[in-house]
């Protein structure tokens, strides 16, 4: 097997360098959760855009949806933290299972809200 | 008091012939004295022939009465007695407006003579000449005395046929106020002023002097006027009742014309008692666009229909029909202020019936329809019907807006990507616990 280059190319950016070691250091379960985040934040930052740029009515739904990406960011990221295992010192009574059910519970009840309040 | 001259006029009413009856009653009370009496049987005859009963008074006779146990006891009262001062007790000025409020119409005559209804003529604003002052023209030449004027008959009229011969005239003009419950009826002629019978014309000399000032005047007076109160009933006031009597009837104006005072007598009884000129408001109704059952409250912004039926009442047949001819009726849909006022115009096809749609407006809150149709001569008419105007309740918005389907998306992918999300979560610690199984089983 033909050895491999010794030297890597230096990271040209902070970003880069960022972007590498997250790659590298993150496991994939956590790129997962990620994923679905990013994903939250973009459909939170077209709505408000929406809202900003065009027109705030209806109002309501405006709320609803905007409310909906943003508390399912913020129970998602407590899952993130909650199962990350270097945070194992600060939930010893959580387990991962208890958190996925707290997340999932906690969601299901914003929906029945989203929903309620949609319109 | 009845008399037998009394009883022979009621038995030949009876038996008179019916050609138009009014719509509010046939009881006629005259008020004349016993010596010119007979001055007017021309014109009782046209009121008989017409389906009146007459009944006849002196004015200081205190039977019959005009009033019975606070109820009237006659639908019409015609005062000719214009010169009389002293009346019984029940004809006072407060007891006839009294009787105007009760639904009585009266058909008054005024003289050069101050009497108690002279003050009552002010309270309709008319304004009357100073005493002894009454209408002198001369012009057009004529072998009367300057004091009887021949008056032309208004070109178009609504109470005076048209085509009327000129009419006698004798007696004192008026000024009308700014009353819009009044309707001149006959104007004084343009040459005509009101001055002593006996200084005519030094009366014009000394007006020219002071440049016209103080000269009662001009077609701005009024020989005949009617008034029609709040409540519907008429009130018509005469400069003279010599208007009415037999000499004028048959006086002629010119070769072999005779003169229009018939003709008016009838036009002015006709109005005055009732006949002409009747509207009445049968219904209104309100509903829904859709429907036709009227609700006690609806919803802002609902699309609302007004329906109106109005009749006229044709003294011919005696009988209310449907009318159509009214063009310029409005309606109000009003809260404290008129918030939508529309017109309500006829409905093509169904005679008497006035039909408009509008939009409710978007303030909640008790309203009411109103129409409120006032013409000069016309009966008035007026309805006010209360409704509320909710706010819409909590699933009556309006849903599923075209404008609001970024945020539906957004709501909808969130819960889809979250339901994803947590199967695949799952899925993949299912995956895991396997692994770490097979692992530890080695």
């Amino acid at each position: 097997m033909p050895p491999k280059p010794a030297t890597a190319p230096a990271p040209s950016s902070a970003v880069q360098s960022l972007w590498k070691a997250y790659n590298d250091q993150t496991p994939d379960r956590l790129k997962f959760i990620d994923a679905f985040l990013v994903f939250l934040m973009l459909s939170g930052i077209v709505q408000f855009a929406y809202c900003v740029l065009v027109t705030t009515f209806p109002y309501n739904a405006f709320l609803s949806g905007f409310g909906s990406t943003v508390g399912q960011f913020v129970l998602t990221a407590s899952l993130r933290s909650q199962v990350n295992p270097q945070n194992k010192n600060e939930f010893k009574d959580v387990s991962p299972e208890r958190a996925f059910a707290d997340f999932a519970i906690g969601s299901i009840v914003l929906h029945f809200f989203v929903f309620n309040f949609l319109g | 008091m009845l008399s037998l001259y009394t009883f022979l006029l009621f038995f030949l009413s009876l038996s008179g012939l019916l050609h138009a009856k009014s719509s509010d009653g046939d009881s006629v009370l005259i008020l004349v004295e016993e010596s010119h009496k007979k001055d007017f049987s021309l014109f009782y005859e046209d009121l008989k022939e017409h389906g009146y009963n007459l009944t006849f008074r002196a004015p200081k006779d205190e039977k019959p009465s005009v009033v019975d146990f606070d109820v009237p006891a006659f639908s019409h009262i015609v005062i000719l007695a214009s010169e009389s001062k002293n009346f019984a007790k029940d004809i006072t000025p407060q007891s006839l407006v009294e009787l105007l409020s009760g639904g009585t119409n009266l058909l008054i005559g005024l003289s050069a003579k101050q009497t108690p209804l002279t003050s009552l003529a002010s309270e309709f604003s008319l304004i009357l000449p100073p005493p002894a002052t009454p209408l002198i023209s001369f012009f057009p030449e004529r072998k009367d005395p300057p004091s009887v004027i021949p008056i032309n008959a208004p070109a178009s009229s609504l109470i005076i046929s048209p085509n009327t011969s000129p009419i006698w005239f004798s007696g004192v003009p008026f000024v009308l106020g700014s009353n819009p419950l009044l309707v001149p009826i006959l104007n004084a002629p343009a040459e005509s002023f009101a001055a002593d019978s006996e200084g005519g014309p030094d009366v014009l000399v000394d007006a020219t002097e002071r440049g016209g000032e103080g000269l009662w005047a001009g077609s701005q007076l009024s020989v005949a006027s009617g008034f029609q109160t709040t409540n519907g009933a008429r009130v018509t006031w005469l400069g003279g009742v010599d208007m009415l009597s037999d000499k004028f009837f048959k006086k002629d104006v010119s070769k072999g014309v005779k003169s229009g005072n018939a003709r008016f007598a009838r036009d002015i009884a006709a109005w005055t008692f009732q006949e002409s000129l009747v509207l009445r408001l049968d219904s209104t109704t309100h509903h829904l666009v859709n429907s036709t059952i009227p609700q006690e409250q609806y919803t802002t912004n609902d699309n609302l229909v007004f329906t109106a039926h109005i009749s006229r009442f044709h003294p011919r047949t005696a009988t209310w029909e449907p009318y159509s001819g009214i063009k310029d009726m409005q309606l109000e849909f009003t809260m404290l202020d008129p918030h939508i006022r529309t017109a309500l115009p006829a409905v093509a096809g169904s005679p008497g019936t006035y039909s408009t749609t509008f939009r409710a407006p978007d303030r909640h809150g008790v309203f009411k329809f109103v129409v409120d149709y006032k013409r000069q001569g016309w009966t008035h008419l007026q309805s006010s019907t209360t409704v509320a105007l909710v706010p819409p309740r909590h699933d009556g918005y309006p849903r599923f807006l075209s404008a609001a389907w970024p945020y539906y998306a957004g709501a909808i992918s969130t819960s889809v990507a979250f339901f994803i999300f947590s199967a695949a979560w799952l899925a993949g610690e299912s995956r895991e616990g396997k692994k770490a199984k097979g692992s530890k089983a080695q």
